[in-house]
């Protein structure tokens, strides 16, 4: 790890290119998304599958087939037996239930993937979290839990963020701030942002590019 | 008929082919208890089963006799047969109505604890020491100098009239003092010979009756009988006998002609008068302290080599779906619902000297059994069930997403497990390996048969207290130990108490946000 956050990245194209189908149990899914946008939103009711789509792109759920390609890069591509590895990618993925490890301090949760003091208090600073760094997720709210969570990822330097209803326990003033700073953050970082959220709100909003995912079916709005 | 009750008489069912069985039957001890307590007062008067209480060695002659005696009209003859050192505490319970004894010593016990009269003794029969060889054996001992030369010899255990006899013709012979630190002791003369059989040990002092029913053994020579003790079987009606007529009766009809020819014909000797056998010099359980250090080390190396082994398979439990699971699964728990008598026979096929892996051990210089390493052995293996079922549970409660999330973070899932799975699981594990402690501590059944009785190298607490409990006076020495028992395992119970609820307490702050 090398640099900050906040360091202009070497101006890459980021382009996301997914083709995949999964069937669990009743959810089938089959979705075909293109983008080169740095920020797109996926929308749509409960259980329409939005979550299992982010697990799929983070490498965490494996039996999905077809072909997932990120800036030119293979991630899954079942013809030809490609699946690389989650700790490969360069992903970074915020589940709805943020996931801190309950055994370490919000300071060790960020460093997590081996950033630097320096890179993990001015991450915090960003997300308004600074004073906490020494607490125990059990000592946290719920939206000061998805900030350490977001932080998290944002710190293992990804290509792609996958965000499950990042802001949803923070109250409308504080989220509006929030979704500012992510998205000049990745924007300045090179990072594209893949947004879930259940309603078409304010974290749709701010996307640049809107999908909808209904039955199964992506398309976009 | 002879009907000896289940659990009970079980030699006098087994065909002579399974002889084996009978080895394990032998040490179940509880089982003895059973028809002595579920002998209740609703002794009819006319034809009431007669209760005997009779040495081991008669387990095949004395039943044969019965049957003879019944088809003369005779009332039913029930029988217990064990060691008799383990018979004689039973005399003094006021159920039983005879009593044979394989030595003069516990009848002379029993009489002083009021349980008969010694007017009442009554010499049954004679026996002999003979050396017993494993079947295979190239060129046995003519001497007992070259029996004493061998690298192991088994013996009945020492409050065990046939242990006794044979020290006691060993002294004779001047040869203890060199043998005794290669003595192992079984809980009987059949284990003892099971061993022999087996090659574990090169020769046993054993009973002549012995040996025609133990396959797998072959007799060396006769002891001497300048230096062998006279062993007489005495029989005695018991004070408190609810049938005392019959019992009475039975027992003279046990030195008529007709009953001796049967006991003859399976070795047995008239009873001849000499001088009794010496009594043993020293208690059988000289320092109570070898035997708390010895629990201690066997309970924490236990503890140790299993850890690695359990996070392993709990892990693999929890986590995998493979080919077989149940199969691994079900091995692992086995021994929490086997006999540890039967767990202690396996181990002892798979790690004697000429069990499975036994010459393979061998070549490196290992012999598990009768060293320290064989309880050690046992205690693993028991304790493994208890280790394995708590590391799974630990691995189970934590969730599978936490490491998913930390595969996204760029960390492998061998790293993944050293930062986050197994921290969360360790307080549930500690639980597993306090309760695994706790049952090394208790182990007995598996460690008597594959570690014998050997003081100061195999003899933990529970072994102790076992030997103090089968000799006149040991009652003292038993109580310090048992208070011993008692006090470590309530603190491995509170310790594993302590740890459960740590673990319950991080589970929830994690779940209860």
């Amino acid at each position: 790890m090398v640099g900050t956050v906040s360091e202009v990245a070497t101006p890459t194209v980021r382009s996301l290119d997914v083709s995949v189908r999964l069937s669990i149990g009743t959810l089938g899914l089959g979705v075909e998304l293109r983008t080169d946008r740095r920020a797109v939103a996926i929308v749509g009711p409960s259980g329409a599958g939005k979550s299992t789509l982010l697990r799929v792109l983070a490498g965490v759920e494996r039996r999905a087939t077809g072909k997932v390609e990120m800036s030119g890069r293979t991630w899954l591509d079942t013809k030809r037996g490609v699946f690389l590895e989650p700790w490969d990618r360069r992903v970074g993925w915020v589940p709805q239930n943020d996931l801190l490890f309950p055994h370490m301090s919000v300071r060790e949760n960020m460093a997590f993937a081996g950033a630097s003091a320096s890179d993990v208090e001015e991450t915090a600073e960003l997300l308004a979290v600074r004073p906490l760094l020494e607490r125990r997720p059990r000592n946290l709210s719920g939206g000061e839990r998805q900030r350490v969570a977001l932080g998290r990822a944002l710190l293992a330097r990804p290509e792609l963020l996958l965000l499950d209803e990042p802001f949803s326990a923070l109250d409308r003033p504080l989220r509006l701030d929030l979704v500012q700073r992510v998205h000049a953050l990745a924007e300045r970082a090179g990072i594209m942002l893949v947004l879930v959220s259940h309603d078409d709100g304010d974290t749709a909003a701010m996307a640049e590019e809107r999908w909808l995912l209904v039955e199964g079916q992506l398309n976009r709005l | 008929m002879v009907t000896p009750r289940p659990g009970s008489a079980l030699p006098s069912l087994i065909p002579r082919a399974s002889r084996r069985a009978q080895f394990s039957a032998l040490i179940g001890c509880a089982a003895l208890f059973a028809p002595v307590a579920a002998r209740g007062q609703a002794a009819a008067p006319a034809q009431a089963p007669i209760l005997v209480l009779a040495a081991a060695s008669l387990s095949d002659a004395l039943p044969a006799v019965a049957r003879l005696w019944e088809a003369r009209g005779g009332a039913q003859v029930e029988f217990s047969f064990a060691a008799t050192s383990r018979l004689a505490p039973l005399t003094l319970q006021g159920n039983a109505d005879l009593f044979i004894s394989a030595d003069r010593e516990w009848m002379d016990w029993v009489v002083k604890g009021g349980g008969a009269k010694a007017e009442d003794i009554v010499p049954l029969l004679g026996n002999s020491l003979v050396v017993a060889v494993p079947a295979g054996t190239e060129s046995p001992p003519r001497t007992l100098a070259e029996v004493v030369a061998l690298p192991r010899l088994a013996l009945a255990g020492e409050a065990v009239p046939a242990g006794r006899y044979a020290r006691a013709a060993l002294e004779a012979a001047g040869l203890w003092d060199e043998v005794e630190g290669r003595v192992v002791r079984g809980e009987s003369v059949r284990s003892a010979l099971e061993w022999v059989a087996r090659g574990e040990a090169a020769a046993g002092i054993v009973y002549r009756t012995d040996m025609p029913v133990t396959p797998g053994v072959r007799l060396a020579f006769a002891i001497p009988p300048e230096v062998s003790p006279a062993i007489v079987y005495p029989g005695v009606v018991l004070a408190s006998a609810p049938n005392a007529a019959a019992a009475g009766e039975f027992l003279a009809f046990l030195r008529t002609a007709a009953a001796q020819e049967v006991f003859i014909a399976a070795g047995f000797e008239p009873p001849i008068s000499r001088p009794p056998a010496a009594p043993p010099q020293a208690g059988p359980v000289e320092n109570p302290g070898s035997a708390i250090l010895l629990s201690l080390v066997v309970g924490l190396a236990a503890t140790l080599l299993g850890l690695v082994p359990s996070v392993l398979l709990g892990r693999l439990l929890a986590r995998r779906e493979f080919a077989g699971k149940a199969l691994v699964s079900t091995l692992i728990l086995m021994p929490l619902v086997l006999p540890p008598v039967v767990t202690g026979f396996l181990l002892l096929t798979l790690f004697g000297t000429r069990g499975v892996f036994g010459p393979a051990l061998g070549a490196f210089g290992i012999t598990v059994p009768f060293t320290l390493i064989a309880p050690v052995v046992a205690a693993v293996v028991v304790g493994l069930p208890f280790y394995v079922l708590a590391a799974r549970g630990a691995f189970e409660a934590v969730d599978a997403r936490l490491e998913e999330v930390s595969w996204t973070l760029g960390v492998r899932p061998r790293s993944t497990f050293f930062r986050v799975v197994l921290p969360l699981a360790v307080p549930g594990i500690a639980a597993g390996a306090v309760l695994a402690f706790a049952r090394a501590l208790g182990e007995f059944g598996a460690t008597v048969v594959l570690a014998g009785n050997v003081e100061g190298r195999t003899r933990t607490i529970p072994l102790a207290v076992y030997s103090l409990l089968e000799s006149p006076g040991g009652s003292g020495g038993a109580w310090v130990l048992a208070g011993v028992s008692v006090l470590l395992s309530l603190l491995a119970l509170a310790g594993f108490e302590g740890l459960s609820r740590w673990q319950k307490k991080r589970l929830e702050e994690w779940s209860g946000r």
